[in-house]
């Protein structure tokens, strides 16, 4: 026999006729380690979607639109509330920066965020018992001064942190702008009972008609409490300084709606009515002046056209379909009339440097118009009243001066909202003072137990650019629309005039959502990569793991993952986990020999589960 | 003895990753077949096709694997990364060795020999294979209906002798035995032959289909219908391969979809009971041919009159799927209306001497 | 479906060869058959059609596309664990070739049915071995039967054989073209019980079976070669002893011996002897009992199995003798002998011998052609001249052509 006395050497062994005991699922093929191919690792890093960057209280926008689109409201409710208190109030009147920071706005039409919100705050209202609970007492007693957006965001979020606290407010209703800013057909007033309710079943005191200054003293507050938030708004109307301006039927913007708002209006409107101001405040106010009675509202701004003016695009479009008329370019310089409001003086003007940033230029080189009205409502802004806070702790803009962290000095004082916002050149916005609160609680809770304050975070990585996602995912669909209320009737009404979202609509409308630069847990990396090596166990954030002993870089996951938070990271080194092939063998001797092993032990393993 | 029934399973079609304006992909099952560590390059779309295909079908699966790349390159250095059961046969055995564990299965059932569930007999096959020499031991398959799927992974050449030119190579398609010179500037002249076309004409008994890497969950969901069927399947993927199509390896996927965006690679489904072809399937956008040739170097030679060609070819696979041609492809026929590619001046200039 | 067998006893029918594989395939059980028309080989698939289609045999009866084909669907059925039956003749043995070296390197059982034919140019219904034999190399289990009786048992020890865990390899089983395959004799058919009880299931060790998932075949590197190859070698040899081991038993329970590889017919004091495979010793033992009445010390030695090739066998066997007549019906083109492929592996076998016969080869019922008796007195002749001047006259002589 030529084959008697052959040897084959244990380093040579192989299994039988060539055929090979199956790789595991739970292993691979691990006799090729093919990671040490790749020169390009793939990494899961979820960037910062630009709506939660641009919201003033920086809410998970991007995670509860993704959970609506899997039906799991209440979880949606939960993640709003982390950081915004009254989703119900903010889903009705938030300027929504949000909405413009949408990437989806470069795509087609930005995401109805504001609406999904309003459909998720109500669906909370709805609740017997609210999912947010008191944290653990810590016996430390807290005021905040003041029951507006800031002053509510700052009470709730230290409500959770344990802390007793007490709100004090000056008005007979608590709310600040919430309730007198805000017109009914805006933000009806049982929708801002219930969350004030909330607040009491939080466990927090709310005094009204407490004015600091007056009812309580500063010294006072000290003594009582372990720290106090200052949350007082700017509460004086700014007037323009024209002549005349105190004459019977001028009106200020923010009293105008504070009053109706409170219930204690004795205004009444003649049938012609001017509002003198570009801003929000001035079409809420020409648009309650319909409500009012008045049959012509006419807006006078100074800005030249629609596009300068500091006003949300779609509310000046809803002002004007309830048929107010406009007039721009014009300064009012005197109130003409004996006693009482006759007619306006106007003249033609315009800002002087950065719109209605800067003083007013007028042109007085052409005739004066006159323009004949019943009323004039004059809201171009407010300014803070500080009479009772000493003069340390006022800045030259009149308002509180206040650190990086909000604090005043090192006093276990803070303020935060409007108070301190205005001139910082962020918008003065419902939802800007309710971050502002909340950092500032934060900060508070820090300070009295000892520990290092933080300052507002920058924001890193925010994607904004449709090409580091990948959009072919992504059909165009428009945005669904709310229903809203016809201009001609509802003029004359306090109903709410935008409808809410129905459930489909709620869900439809976040369907649309990319949900930029975070992972949503799609599969795709997953399912199309060629090893395949990209495992996870349940499909979730988080949960998916690059099998690095494998992965070749290839890439083709990064450039699959619809929302963009894949990204390639060099590697000219690899780590202690990758085995190197320095030879055209298996990588280490006898390999085959075990597969040889295993391929004899066949019979007496257990079968595989089909 | 008495025969016993055959018993066989029926996987469940997944789900449209696109719900309305929401993507997601469906559940998938959590068992692979197809495991990591095997020498296809990166990228590979053959490989991405075998794991998608291996996952629809589960574990109760044969797979055949006919000579190819995802023969060779899958294998080598004996061991492979199949977690089901596997076997090499020759290249032109693709239909008959696969016919032959399809039977051997029958037999044994019946026959009380084996106890379980007709197992799920896959063949994977190149183009090489399937459209030229397998071409036979295919259609006897099919045509004498064995219980199996046959799948041709498409990438429209030899691949793993280096790339030569198949059957299935594209007009204009650049390879190792096509290349383009002075006496061929379009490289290849001829035009690939219609081989799905000819297994669903020749074999109307069968469920055969298109598809391509590019519509995941239309591949998979294919692969389950070809495994449903009772009787022989044959599916024709478009897989694209970064050696010899030369493009940046991250585009596998998104050449998958230009592919059938452009109308070069028409996506059907023959129905064996209804005896007509489903030309219902509509890609999100349709894109003149410049646009999927200009991503890869193997085209990287074509003469506007050639790339006119390509568009005059694609409008008559837009026509045959009913599809109305908008004024630009129709314009994009007529060469006047295309540019050189970029690199086919250099590609003339060049006398290749060995 | 029930197979008829069982009801059926042992009995003798007058059949031919290629119907005789047909009915030893059926005692088999063979789960899988696949045809492929081409003569003379056909009419052992017309048979089993025809029993399948009666229900006396379960199997799926495969009509392939090709030769080709036929031997791939083999491999993937018995790859399976499916007991499988295939054949061919001629081209059509040679159209497979591709799938002989795979099938018998993966360790697959198929049993071949051969019904020998020329090979084209041109087309020629005849026999000769050259079809099966230019297969030789490929790592099948091979020989010829002379009649079909030994056809049957061939087939059925073939499968025992082939199927054994020790051997694990693919056989061949040859008989002539038409001399066997088509020429009807006795055939005692066995009692099933008796079958039951010499051929076990088939069992392969790792088929394709998804409860144990194995891969056949993957590609290897250069460095893997060399200890596959030498597995193979060591299966071919490794499978003598067993092939003699089941020669025994197959005797034992049938009550037909056979030796395992050669048959000698008259050779105890013999000096001068034929040596051959298939149809053709039956002519020849006639011609051997003639020439001995005529005071011929003459005899025959058939070679029964060519792969594994007995070589000590041949060499104590054949040493003992002065002249060996090699009778070649089959074309080995430029060859050692200039003439068959059978010569080189005489000679080889006895070189070792310190005692060596003189070898001369002749090239004998070519093209199908009967050998007639005249035709083996005249090489008897030759072998005489040859042991008379102590040396041959040339190595090959062509038997009809010469003086």
């Amino acid at each position: 026999m030529s084959t008697k006395g052959t040897r084959i050497p244990e380093w040579l062994t192989v299994p039988f006729a060539g055929i090979t005991p199956a790789p595991t699922q739970e292993k691979g093929q691990d006799l090729f380690p093919t990671g040490n191919w790749r020169s390009i690792r793939p990494v899961y890093r979820d960037k910062l979607p630009p709506c939660n960057n641009a919201c003033g209280t920086n809410e998970k926008i991007q995670g509860y639109l993704d959970l609506v689109k899997r039906g799991k409201y209440l979880d949606a409710y939960a993640l709003i509330k982390e950081d915004m208190p009254f989703p119900s109030v903010t889903g009705r009147v938030c300027y929504h920066p949000c909405e413009q920071a949408c990437n989806r706005g470069q795509y087609d039409e930005a995401i109805s965020i504001r609406a999904v919100e309003r459909f998720l705050g109500d669906l909370g209202q709805a609740l017997q018992r609210d999912v947010v609970k008191p944290g653990k007492p810590n016996g430390k007693k807290v005021a905040v001064v003041g029951s507006g957006p800031a002053g509510h965001s700052a009470a709730y979020q230290l409500a959770r942190l344990g802390y007793k606290v007490t709100i004090l407010e000056k008005s007979p209703k608590a709310g600040g702008l919430n309730r007198g800013g805000i017109p009914d057909w805006v933000l009806p007033q049982d929708v801002l009972d219930r969350e004030i309710e909330r607040l009491i079943e939080l466990g927090i005191a709310i005094k009204t008609n407490t004015e600091v200054g007056k009812d309580v003293s500063l010294d006072s507050l000290k003594k009582d409490y372990d720290a106090v938030v200052l949350a007082v708004g700017l509460t004086d109307p700014n007037s323009v300084r024209a002549e005349g301006e105190n004459k019977e039927g001028v009106i200020y913007g923010l009293p105008f709606l504070r009053d109706i708002g409170m219930g204690t209006s004795k205004v009444k409107l003649g049938a012609r009515v001017a509002v003198i101001g570009g801003g929000n405040t001035a079409i809420d106010c020409a648009r309650e002046a319909l409500r009012q009675g008045a049959v012509e509202v006419t807006m006078i701004t100074v800005e030249g056209n629609p596009k300068e003016m500091p006003c949300v695009p779609e509310d000046f479009h809803d002002m004007t379909e309830e048929g107010v008329e406009l007039i721009h370019g014009r300064a009012m310089t005197a109130v003409l009339g004996n006693g009482q409001v006759e007619a306006l003086q106007l003249y033609p003007a315009k800002f002087s440097g950065a719109i209605n940033a800067s003083p007013i230029t007028i042109n007085k080189d052409v005739p004066a118009e006159k323009f004949a009205v019943d009323n004039v409502i004059v809201a171009v802004g407010q300014h803070a009243s500080l009479a009772w806070l000493p003069a340390e702790f006022k800045n030259e803009r009149g308002t509180i001066k206040v650190d990086r962290f909000g604090r005043l000095g090192d006093t276990n004082f803070f303020a935060a909202g409007d108070i301190v916002q205005l001139g910082s050149g962020q918008p003065l916005m419902v939802v800007n003072a309710v971050g502002d609160g909340k950092r500032v609680a934060f900060n508070l809770d820090k300070a009295l137990r000892g520990e290092t304050l933080e300052p507002r975070k920058i924001a890193i990585d925010v994607i904004v650019d449709l090409n580091r996602m990948n959009m072919t995912y992504f059909p165009h669909f428009p945005r669904v629309k709310q229903d809203m209320l016809n201009p001609t009737s509802r003029k004359k009404t306090q109903d709410e005039v935008i409808l809410a979202f129905t459930e489909e609509q709620a869900v439809e409308e976040a369907g649309r959502c990319f949900s930029c630069g975070t992972c949503n847990a799609c599969d795709n990396c997953y399912l199309v990569c060629p090893e395949p090596c990209i495992a996870r166990s349940d499909r979730s954030n988080g949960l998916y793991k690059i099998l690095v002993d494998y992965c070749k870089g290839c890439r083709v996951c990064i450039e699959e993952c619809p929302t963009g938070c894949l990204e390639g990271v060099p590697e000219l080194d690899f780590d202690a986990g990758v085995v190197r092939m320095d030879t055209a063998f298996a990588i280490s001797p006898g390999l085959h020999g075990r597969q040889a092993q295993e391929l004899a032990n066949l019979a007496s393993r257990p079968a595989k589960e089909l | 003895m008495p025969a016993i029934e055959v018993q066989r399973q029926t996987l469940p079609i997944l789900g449209n990753p696109n719900q309305g304006a929401r993507f997601y992909n469906p559940d998938l099952p959590a068992s692979e077949p197809f495991v990591p560590g095997h020498r296809t390059c990166a990228g590979c779309g053959p490989s991405i096709q075998y794991r998608m295909t291996s996952k629809a079908s589960g574990d109760n699966t044969i797979l055949v694997g006919p000579t190819g790349c995802m023969y060779v390159a899958n294998s080598s250095y004996l061991c492979t990364p199949y977690n089901v059961p596997w076997a090499h046969t020759q290249i032109g055995s693709a239909g008959s060795f696969t016919a032959g564990v399809a039977a051997a299965y029958e037999a044994m059932i019946r026959k009380g020999k084996y106890k379980g569930t007709f197992p799920n007999v896959i063949c994977e096959a190149g183009d090489g294979s399937a459209s030229d020499i397998g071409l036979a031991s295919i259609s006897g398959a099919l045509y004498r209906n064995h219980d199996c799927l046959i799948i041709c992974y498409d990438n429209e050449q030899y691949a793993n002798t280096g790339i030569q030119a198949s059957s299935r190579t594209p007009y204009g398609g650049m390879t190792t035995f096509s290349p383009p010179g002075p006496k061929v500037p379009e490289a290849k002249t001829l035009y690939p032959k219609d081989l799905a076309r000819m297994m669903a004409a020749g074999h109307p008994h069968c469920y055969v289909a298109t598809a391509s890497v590019g519509y995941p969950i239309d591949l998979m969901n294919k692969v389950r219908k070809g495994l449903n069927h009772k009787g022989a399947a044959y599916l024709m993927i478009y897989t694209p391969c970064q050696k010899g199509f030369v493009y940046e390896t991250p585009r596998s996927i998104d050449l998958g979809r230009l592919v059938v965006e452009c109308g070069l690679y028409p996506m059907w489904e023959w129905n064996p009971e209804k005896r007509e072809y489903d030309y219902s399937f509509r890609p999100q956008s349709m894109r003149p041919v410049s646009e999927y040739l200009k991503l890869q170097g193997r085209f990287g030679h074509l003469h506007a009159e050639h790339i006119a060609n390509l568009q005059k070819f694609a409008n008559q696979q837009w026509g045959m799927m009913g599809v109305q041609l908008p004024e630009a492809l129709i314009k994009a026929a007529d060469p006047k209306n295309q540019v050189n590619m970029a690199a086919a001046a250099e590609a003339e200039a060049v006398a290749q001497t060995l | 479906m029930a197979t008829a067998t069982e009801t059926i006893k042992k009995r003798t029918v007058r059949i031919n060869g290629c119907v005789a594989a047909a009915q030893a395939a059926k005692y088999a059980d063979v789960d899988v058959i696949t045809a492929y028309p081409i003569r003379p080989y056909t009419a052992t698939m017309m048979a089993l059609a025809q029993m399948v289609a009666n229900g006396e045999l379960d199997a799926e009866y495969i009509v392939a596309d090709s030769e080709h084909s036929q031997l791939s669907i083999a491999h993937g059925a018995s790859s399976s664990g499916a007991r499988v039956f295939t054949g061919s003749s001629g081209v059509g043995v040679q159209f497979a070739y591709e799938l002989y070296s795979p099938i018998s390197g993966s360790r697959m059982p198929v049993q071949m049915m051969i019904a020998d034919r020329t090979l084209d140019p041109p087309g020629d219904f005849g026999s000769e071995h050259t079809d099966a034999l230019s297969t030789r190399d490929m790592g099948w289990i091979m020989g010829w039967s002379c009649d079909a009786q030994e056809a049957f048992d061939n087939h059925l020890m073939g499968y025992r054989i082939g199927e054994d865990p020790r051997v694990l390899l693919p056989q061949m089983v040859c008989q002539d073209g038409f001399f066997v395959s088509h020429i009807t004799t006795d055939v005692e058919l066995p009692d099933p019980g008796q079958v039951k009880e010499f051929l076990p299931p088939y069992k392969h060790p790792y088929p394709l079976d998804p409860r144990r998932p194995v891969s056949h075949g993957p590609q290897i590197m250069p460095e893997q070669g060399p200890p596959l190859q030498l597995e193979r070698a060591r299966a071919m040899e490794g499978c003598m002893p067993v092939i003699e081991e089941i020669h025994e038993e197959f005797a034992r329970i049938f009550g037909r011996r056979y030796d395992a590889w050669l048959e000698e017919y008259k050779t105890d004091d013999a000096e001068i002897v034929f040596f051959l495979q298939g149809g053709h010793a039956v002519t020849l033992r006639f011609a051997i009992n003639h020439m001995r009445e005529k005071g011929l010390k003459v005899g025959m030695v058939r070679l029964r199995t060519i792969r594994p090739y007995p070589t000590e066998r041949v060499r104590e066997t054949l040493s003992k003798f002065k002249v060996v007549g090699v009778i070649e019906t089959n074309m080995g083109l430029g060859s050692v002998s200039s003439g068959g492929s059978l010569y080189a592996e005489v000679a080889a076998a006895l070189y070792e011998s310190p005692k060596r016969p003189q070898i001369v080869s002749f090239m004998a019922g070519m093209g199908g052609e009967a050998i007639v008796l005249k035709e083996f007195y005249w090489m008897a002749e030759k072998m005489m001249e040859a042991q008379k001047h102590g040396k041959i006259e040339k190595r090959t002589h062509w038997v009809g052509f010469e003086e």
